[in-house]
């Protein structure tokens, strides 16, 4: 890697700068700072921000096969026959797995590819010294609890609908509430809000409050 | 897996040479034994306990295929 200083006025200016030098986006670059500088007073006695910059050795494409790597090797270590491919999807890594143990893999609700996911994120973090986005499906799993997660939510909205009472549902993952939210963001008859601490927390769906006045004008729904 | 503990551990740390397994033997149950660098133990542990709750359910995952129970142990 070879360094190349760069001056700013300020630390983000100089890191522009050194991206426009590159013609690259600052998560691309291995930057260190020389100094931040100082503004001054009017204009006077103020000192530039210094920083060093050079292009990252890693590629998005090394990322993607040290990505594969760490996941063969982890299941290799598992003493699981499966094949392992990757291709990048918007900002995130996904991995698939072909296995024919699927169900061992997956795990009771999903716990043992989430555990999966978890730890390979950890590793390629690790790795590559920057924070990736890596998701790890097995048999399209992924897809098809997304499906039917966002339809319990649906169900669940109605029944709420119907009764005019809340139902709080069973602790999930964040990334699991999400789509409980989402299934149910456009309905504007219900409002979705996250109960509990830590990781796992509980999502409550309830009747929106009708405010005072509109009920009138929308008339009985 | 005793390896498949050490790769896992190995690939979290600052110091992978400092990375220690040890297997315990049972008749059904096998205890795992990982020691770490001082340094290394909260990588090994995580945010509220979750990197290591991570390791203890691929390893349960991977011990139920050959029949066996593994229980891993984090040794300061």
């Amino acid at each position: 890697m070879e360094f190349q200083e760069f001056a700013g006025k300020s630390t983000e200016e100089a890191i522009d700068n050194a991206c426009a030098h590159f013609q690259v986006s600052p998560e691309q670059l291995e930057i260190e700072i020389v100094s931040v500088g100082s503004p001054g007073i009017f204009g006077l006695g103020g000192r530039k921000a210094k920083i060093r910059a050079a292009l990252r050795e890693e590629s998005e494409e090394l990322l993607l096969t040290s990505a594969k790597e760490i996941l063969e090797t982890f299941l290799e270590r598992m003493q699981e026959k499966s094949s392992v491919s990757v291709h990048q999807e918007d900002d995130r890594i996904s991995l698939r797995i072909e296995t024919e143990d699927a169900g061992l893999l997956i795990g009771k609700q999903g716990q043992t590819l989430d555990a999966l996911q978890y730890l390979v994120t950890k590793m390629l973090a690790k790795k590559s010294r920057r924070k990736v986005r890596i998701t790890i499906d097995v048999e399209a799993y992924r897809a098809r609890h997304n499906e039917a997660l966002a339809h319990l939510a649906q169900k669940y909205g109605e029944k709420v609908k119907k009764s005019g009472r809340p139902i709080i549902l069973s602790p999930m993952n964040p990334y699991d509430r999400r789509i409980v939210h989402m299934a149910l963001q456009d309905d504007k008859e219900l409002k979705t809000v996250s109960r509990g601490e830590g990781l796992y927390k509980k999502v409550v769906i309830s009747p929106a409050k009708k405010k005072e006045g509109q009920e009138d004008a929308a008339g009985p729904a | 897996m005793k390896e498949l503990v050490k790769f896992i551990a190995q690939s979290l740390v600052d110091n992978p040479d400092a990375v220690e397994v040890k297997e315990i033997q049972g008749e059904q149950t096998s205890v795992i034994e990982l020691k770490v660098a001082k340094e290394d133990l909260g990588k090994v542990i995580g945010k509220q306990g979750r990197t290591a709750r991570a390791m203890r359910t691929i390893l349960s995952a991977a011990s139920t295929k050959i029949r066996k129970r593994a229980v891993l142990e984090i040794i300061e």
